[in-house]
């Protein structure tokens, strides 16, 4: 209990230090918030048209496909505000040498890396996002169940930990390769296609988008959930999924940090 | 405190010949050469012993630094530093070294100097007491006052050196390994920080291991050297003995009252280093040291004589060379 007292405490101290950066840097958050609400918009609009044309899309009516979209709205924020600023320092640090200053340190130097920066202004995703996850259950007359809420629950927090993973899984690669500013690019694309529904993806998609980088399983499986529509089969997917990510992102940190030679000297 | 015996560290690295050709084969097929970066190294350290690592560039000293403070894996050999083994991170270690290099930094570039103390007192889990002497005492013997509160972003090099200096010692690491630390800084800020370093190692027993091009820094705070060439050892001693040992010869510094031609130097003892009208350096053999002396002050119209040892700088150049002649033989 100690050690997860001495993290939480860690973690409070890796937050304030960002919130004061940030706070610094005022203009850079309001425009960082208003450039959130734009690719909010911009997320919307492909869908709204859609809707606009047909009932449903591949079963799923409008307000169920906005729950998907809630889900992918509120991990965004996960990803923009609490994974993506740390991970993407990591690149930094071993480019320029200065994480052998990290790995010094007496704490886990994964934990010290990944909570080394936070950007404040992508709370307005996270408040977008539930805003659409309870607009969507408004209009769709959704009412879920407290076993449906505590799966999508845990399947949102899952769903944080395959998207940690495969953050971590990218950025390790900057041990063995200069640049991997591309790689994250391409995730980032990638990472778009979470906000539809996987059931429209068919045949060797739906595998990939399942298994390979498990979109399906971070926004489409807490959507059926809050639905109530989530199968046995789909659960024990996701908790299969979710533990290989895991443990293979935290495997292959730590195969990293063995073979890291250190710039310079 | 530290024990190093047969330390070995080889690195594989890619070897292609020059030409477009040879670079698109290498996409392909890649030869691989074997350098052997530290080749058998075995040495001790003592607490509180302030040791100078000195070498040519590519030598093997920052990697065997790197050995040290666990940042690199040995091939071979053993490596025990405060009794424990540098590799395995183990936390109780990592609380007692500590690494400071001038062309690196830790600060946090955006905040004031303070709030990386806090974060480093919060990551050492240093008692809010300690830390506030710590914080206390180093402050004003590094003249941090108006620093700490300055956002990093716009402390000059030598602030932030100091302020980097300051956020390292935070926890009172007892074991300082130190990287061309003075690299850019002024001449007032480099004696500040060599003098800051020698009064941490006095006062809290701290072994001190430096690598520097510096010489002046090798002087200043090691008492020991040690020299890695070629991935071995070429000289472990005293600083006097290996200046002893390479160039015995001392030199004499001459300020004449009035012009003196180079004919009437040439009647001293010794070899006529540099000349001026007005100034002389001579080299001159220990034995013939008093008579040299005594013949300058007799014969020429000396205002000022010193007597001094060969700088570090020449005695490590011949060190190097000699080494590299015994090599090819």
């Amino acid at each position: 209990m100690t050690r997860v007292g001495r993290y939480l405490r860690l973690l409070g101290v890796q937050v304030r230090m960002s919130l004061l950066t940030t706070l610094q840097y005022r203009a850079d958050f309001w425009i960082e918030c208003g450039l959130t609400v734009f690719w909010i918009a911009a997320t919307l609009v492909p869908l709204i048209v859609l809707f606009e044309l047909r009932d449903t899309v591949a079963g799923w009516r409008w307000p169920e496909a906005l729950l998907v979209v809630g889900f992918f709205t509120v991990l965004k924020s996960v990803l923009g505000g609490a994974i993506q600023p740390s991970l993407d320092a990591v690149v930094q640090h071993v480019r320029n040498g200065t994480l052998d200053f990290i790995l010094l340190k007496p704490a886990d130097a994964q934990f010290l890396v990944s909570t080394a920066k936070f950007s404040p202004a992508r709370v307005a995703d996270l408040v977008a996002g539930l805003g659409m996850l309870v607009y969507a259950m408004h209009i769709g007359d959704i009412r879920p169940s407290v076993g449906g809420v505590l799966a999508a629950l845990l399947l949102l927090a899952g769903a944080v930990g395959i998207l940690y993973s495969i953050w971590i899984l990218v950025v390790s690669l900057s041990f063995l390769v200069v640049k991997v500013d591309n790689l994250t690019f391409l995730f980032s694309s990638i990472y778009d296609a979470a906000r539809w529904p996987g059931s429209i993806f068919r045949g060797v998609a739906a595998v990939l988008l399942t298994f390979v980088v498990p979109l399906t399983v971070m926004t489409t499986y807490p959507a059926l959930a809050l639905r109530d529509v989530l199968t046995a089969r789909e659960a024990a997917t996701a908790v299969f999924v979710t533990a290989m990510f895991i443990a293979g992102g935290r495997w292959v940190w730590m195969r990293s940090i063995g073979r890291y030679t250190s710039a310079g000297g | 405190m530290i024990h190093v015996r047969d330390l070995v560290k080889h690195y594989r690295v890619h070897r292609r010949a020059p030409g477009f050709g040879a670079a698109l084969r290498s996409v392909f097929s890649r030869k691989f050469d074997t350098v052997r970066a530290v080749d058998g190294v075995s040495f001790e350290i003592g607490e509180g012993d302030r040791i100078g690592f000195l070498g040519p560039n590519g030598a093997g000293k920052t990697t065997t630094l790197k050995m040290l403070s666990g940042l690199l894996h040995p091939t071979s050999g053993e490596v025990t530093v405060a009794g424990h083994v540098p590799k395995d991170r183990d936390h109780e270690l990592l609380r007692a070294i500590m690494l400071v290099t001038g062309q690196k930094q830790q600060l946090l570039w955006d905040l004031p100097p303070s709030e990386t103390f806090e974060l480093n007192r919060a990551i050492y889990d240093v008692p809010r007491a300690q830390f506030r002497q710590t914080v206390d005492e180093l402050v004003p013997l590094l003249g941090l006052e108006k620093l700490i509160g300055t956002p990093t972003r716009q402390l000059s090099m030598g602030e932030r050196m100091k302020c980097e200096l300051a956020a390292a010692l935070i926890h009172r690491p007892k074991v300082l390994f130190l990287d061309e630390p003075t690299i850019g800084l002024d001449v007032t800020m480099q004696s500040t920080v060599r003098e800051f370093i020698r009064g941490y190692n006095r006062r809290h027993r701290a072994t001190v291991i430096l690598t520097s091009h510096d010489m002046d820094d090798v002087t200043a705070i090691a008492e020991r050297i040690i020299v890695i060439d070629r991935g071995k050892i070429s000289f472990d001693g005293a600083l006097d003995a290996l200046i002893e040992k390479m160039q015995p010869e001392k030199r004499v510094r001459l300020t004449f009252a009035e012009p003196v031609g180079e004919e009437r130097l040439a009647a001293l003892p010794g070899r006529v280093l540099e000349t001026e009208p007005r100034r002389a350096l001579l080299q001159v053999a220990q034995a013939d040291l008093r008579r040299a002396v005594a013949s300058a002050l007799e014969t020429l119209p000396v205002a000022d004589l010193e007597v001094e040892g060969a700088p570090l700088e020449d005695v490590l150049a011949d060190l190097f060379s000699r080494t590299a002649a015994e090599r090819s033989e």
